[in-house]
């Protein structure tokens, strides 16, 4: 059967203060899909994921070269052209980071903080989705009583999983995860997986991991990167 | 906040810090323009050179460049092992309660009005320093740099302390694994890491020490003379301004404030200019 | 001679402290050994009915309340031009300026923190024979002139707090705002700023503290040692530190140095005060910004 490819990059190159990090990269990443991206320590995985939704730039002394383009409504867009409205694409491109972010606000205000940013929504909507993000993380039950209090006093698997709550509030189209679950303990990790997989269904998802075991769960396709350069990209039982 | 609002908002941030740059600028163009006469007619070496006599028409602030230099660099030399010392004692020899306490007491110290050193100078320091050495009023070079290093002091601590914290806790935790004291990881580790940002804070404060005004003004004695001891009373370029200014505006004696202004600037700007390229060394060593 | 030093290094530390700290306590003892018995509701208000006088019912003639209010009124004034400008220069910096432009403007403002506050009071008073020369013979230098000259006292202190409390901010914090979708300014505005606003705070305390106790830059654009109350934003006006100055070299009897010793006491009070306000300010400005449902 035919897979419609939603992400895909040519030729990439990316180079970090003078040393090469990706070199030609040509993937493609198919839609409704979980992509694993598996490689040793320091193979330029997570810098990947960065270039998916222009994130490097924040960083100084970074260059890039080469296609990256989204798939949407059937047609390609090169995102790093010129004009691309770049806040869009990072609405539409979730991220959830190795070590979780949550913001100096409460827990509340974190999940809901991308939709205020895009704005536009009444605050029974917003309720409304932050309950539902809260849910599918498994994180509501454990703090519907204390929504106002500071989201940095959670745990670090509680923590983690409001940065996923967060990441999902705007329905990205696609999602990328930077060893999602490398800070949370089994169970949990294994309800991420779940949901992961329930996304799946409405989402693209990039995964960067390194426990073997989950990959071979969950994922859809491998795609294994070595020193920056594409060494294998497979359907998982290869 | 749509696109053009943002931009809008963007631009103002841009202006605003071009406008203050302009300022910086402005100020020392505004006195070249208003002490232009007393260079015009080629007597630039003339201010540096001539006594200060306005009814002779001598316009020579050399008196008042000297009495800057010595009462600045004076303080500078009871301020500088003073506040080394102190620094020492806050980051390397005290913990816990009383560290916090030390610190603390020298961050109130610098909420300190200067004129209150004067004030008090003028009647404390003063008459010690009369009775001390038996000569003159007491309004002198010496009583000036004292309170002047008292001044300082503060500000050049807490600089110093800071540069102590900046210094890579992964060096000195070394010295500690091997069984070292913590004044060994200070003498051997931390000062000779943090010493750019020694020097640094020692010249920055050294420009405050020239810059300033009230001090001086009420205890240096205001003698336009130049000082040939510690007793001796002197003027600094920063009284004589307030000094001068009583004068009449048309005059050229009230250009040669603006002379003085120059020579301030210069120095200061010389000094600030200094302290960035020891800065930046000392980033590249430190990486 | 290694465990010469060692030993030594404590002891001269110690040496120190004692002498630098005796200095100062005998500074400020000094003061209220000599200071505290002027202290009273009449060292401010004179022979003026206090409620009267804060009123602006009537005038006080031989207490401090017009030097007090004209303080009063400098640092708002100055402190209300300098923020603004300030901080959007600080931001312009942190987070837009490329290499480049931000060494030379830092370079810039450098200078400026670095110039002696009598030569920006020089600047002051240029500027207001410029304009008086050249625009309205009204102007001459007057409270509106001084707080302008004290904002640019001010305004490099508050452009590097903002600048370094932004740029003090990991990398991490700067990335989840933009990740989110945020754009550069919803980012400042939402994400950065309300984490560095404790720095910014203090920034703007310590130019409080900086406008309240300067004397060089008022003493060259306006004030006077005795004018009553500003009457408005053109005219002279008092203030403390310059009644300090003044009454050092004026007195005429131990009653007015006493008041001299008063108004020492009193700006100290203010200036100890703003300290102890940034170190509470601090704590909570950041806990309203940020959990404030």
């Amino acid at each position: 059967m035919e897979k419609t490819i939603k992400i895909r990059t040519e030729n990439l190159a990316f180079s970090y203060n003078g040393r090469t990090i990706l070199r030609n990269t040509s993937i493609a990443f198919a839609e409704n899909e979980i992509s694993a991206i598996v490689g040793p320590s320091g193979s330029g995985k997570s810098t990947f994921l960065m270039t998916l939704n222009r994130l490097w730039e924040t960083i100084p002394h970074c260059t890039l070269q080469g296609v990256v383009e989204m798939q949407c409504n059937g047609r390609f867009h090169d995102i790093y052209q010129k004009h691309y409205p770049v806040t869009q694409l990072r609405r539409q491109v979730g991220m959830v980071f190795q070590i979780p972010n949550p913001l100096p606000m409460s827990i509340y205000k974190n999940v809901a903080f991308p939709l205020q940013l895009k704005g536009g929504v009444t605050k029974e909507t917003v309720r409304g989705r932050v309950m539902e993000c809260l849910q599918k993380v498994r994180l509501w039950d454990e703090v519907h009583d204390r929504l106002d209090s500071p989201a940095l006093d959670l745990s670090g698997g509680q923590q983690q999983r409001l940065c996923i709550a967060r990441a999902l509030i705007l329905q990205p189209k696609v999602l990328l995860l930077d060893e999602p679950t490398s800070a949370l303990d089994h169970t949990t990790a294994k309800a991420i997986e779940q949901l992961l997989l329930e996304l799946k269904q409405s989402c693209t998802i990039l995964l960067v991991s390194h426990y073997l075991d989950q990959v071979t769960r969950i994922a859809d396709t491998i795609i294994e990167l070595q020193n920056g350069s594409l060494i294998r990209a497979g359907a998982d039982h290869d | 906040m749509n696109r053009t609002n943002e931009k809008a908002v963007e631009t103002l941030f841009f202006l605003s810090a071009f406008f203050s740059a302009l300022l910086t600028i402005a100020i020392f163009g505004f006195m070249l323009a208003l002490g232009l006469p007393l260079f015009a007619e080629g007597r630039f070496f003339a201010i540096i050179t001539e006594p200060w006599a306005p009814h002779l028409g001598h316009f020579g602030i050399s008196p008042m460049i000297v009495g800057t230099l010595a009462i600045s660099s004076l303080s500078m030399l009871f301020a500088f092992p003073l506040c080394l010392g102190f620094a020492i004692l806050i980051s390397v020899v005290s913990r816990g309660k009383i560290r916090w306490l030390l610190r603390k007491t020298v961050e109130m110290m610098t909420g300190i009005p200067t004129v209150i050193y004067g004030f008090v100078g003028i009647f404390l320091l003063v008459r010690l320093v009369r009775e001390f050495f038996d000569a003159g009023s007491g309004m002198c070079v010496l009583s000036a740099s004292l309170m002047l290093s008292l001044m300082v002091s503060p500000t050049m601590i807490l600089f110093f302390c800071d540069s102590f914290e900046r210094v890579p806790s992964s060096y000195g935790k070394a010295v500690l694994a091997m069984g070292g004291t913590e004044i060994q990881r200070f003498l051997y580790v931390t000062l000779p890491n943090s010493w750019p940002g020694i020097v640094i804070g020692f010249t920055l404060s050294l420009g405050r020490a020239m810059g300033d005004t009230l001090i001086a003004l009420m205890i240096a004695g205001n003698a336009v003379q130049t000082p040939g001891s510690l007793v001796d009373s002197a003027r600094t370029l920063t009284s004589h301004i307030a000094l001068v200014f009583a004068a009449d505006y048309e005059s050229l004696e009230f250009k040669a404030i603006f002379a003085c202004g120059i020579f301030l600037y210069l120095f200061t700007t010389l000094l600030v200019i200094t302290a960035r390229l020891l800065g930046h060394r000392g980033e590249r060593w430190a990486r | 001679m290694k465990r010469f030093l060692e030993l030594a290094v404590p002891i001269f530390s110690w040496l120190c402290g004692i002498i630098l700290l005796g200095a100062v306590l005998s500074v400020v003892g000094y003061l209220f050994v000599h200071g505290w018995k002027s202290l009273s509701l009449s060292l401010i208000f004179g022979t003026t009915p206090p409620l009267d006088a804060l009123l602006m019912k009537r005038h006080v003639f031989n207490g401090l309340f017009p030097a007090v209010i004209g303080t009063f009124s400098l640092v708002v004034l100055a402190v209300c031009l300098a923020v603004p400008v300030g901080m959007a220069s600080g931001i312009y910096l942190a987070e837009y300026a490329g290499a480049g432009t931000k060494a030379i403007l830092n370079l810039f403002f450098d200078i400026m923190a670095g110039l002696p506050s009598i030569v920006i009071g020089l600047f002051g008073f240029s500027a207001a024979v410029f304009l008086n020369r050249h625009f309205s013979g009204n102007i001459h230098p007057c409270l509106l002139i001084s707080s302008i000259a004290l904002a640019f006292l001010v305004l490099p202190y508050i452009i590097r707090t903002t600048q370094m409390a932004l740029e003090g901010l990991p990398l991490s914090a700067r990335m989840t705002g933009l990740s989110l979708g945020a754009s550069r300014l919803q980012n400042i505005v939402h994400v950065l700023l309300p984490q560095s606003l404790a720095g910014v705070v203090s920034g703007v305390i310590l130019a409080i503290g900086r406008c309240a106790e300067d004397t060089a830059v008022i003493m060259l654009t306006g004030v006077v040692a005795s004018t009553g109350i500003p009457r408005s934003l053109l005219s002279h006006y008092e203030a403390l530190p310059f009644y300090i100055y003044y009454i050092s070299s004026q007195y005429t009897d131990s009653e007015e140095l006493a008041t001299g010793y008063g108004a020492a006491i009193i700006l100290l009070f203010i200036c100890l005060i703003l300290f102890l306000l940034a170190f509470v300010i601090k704590k909570r400005v950041s806990y309203l910004a940020l959990y404030r449902a």
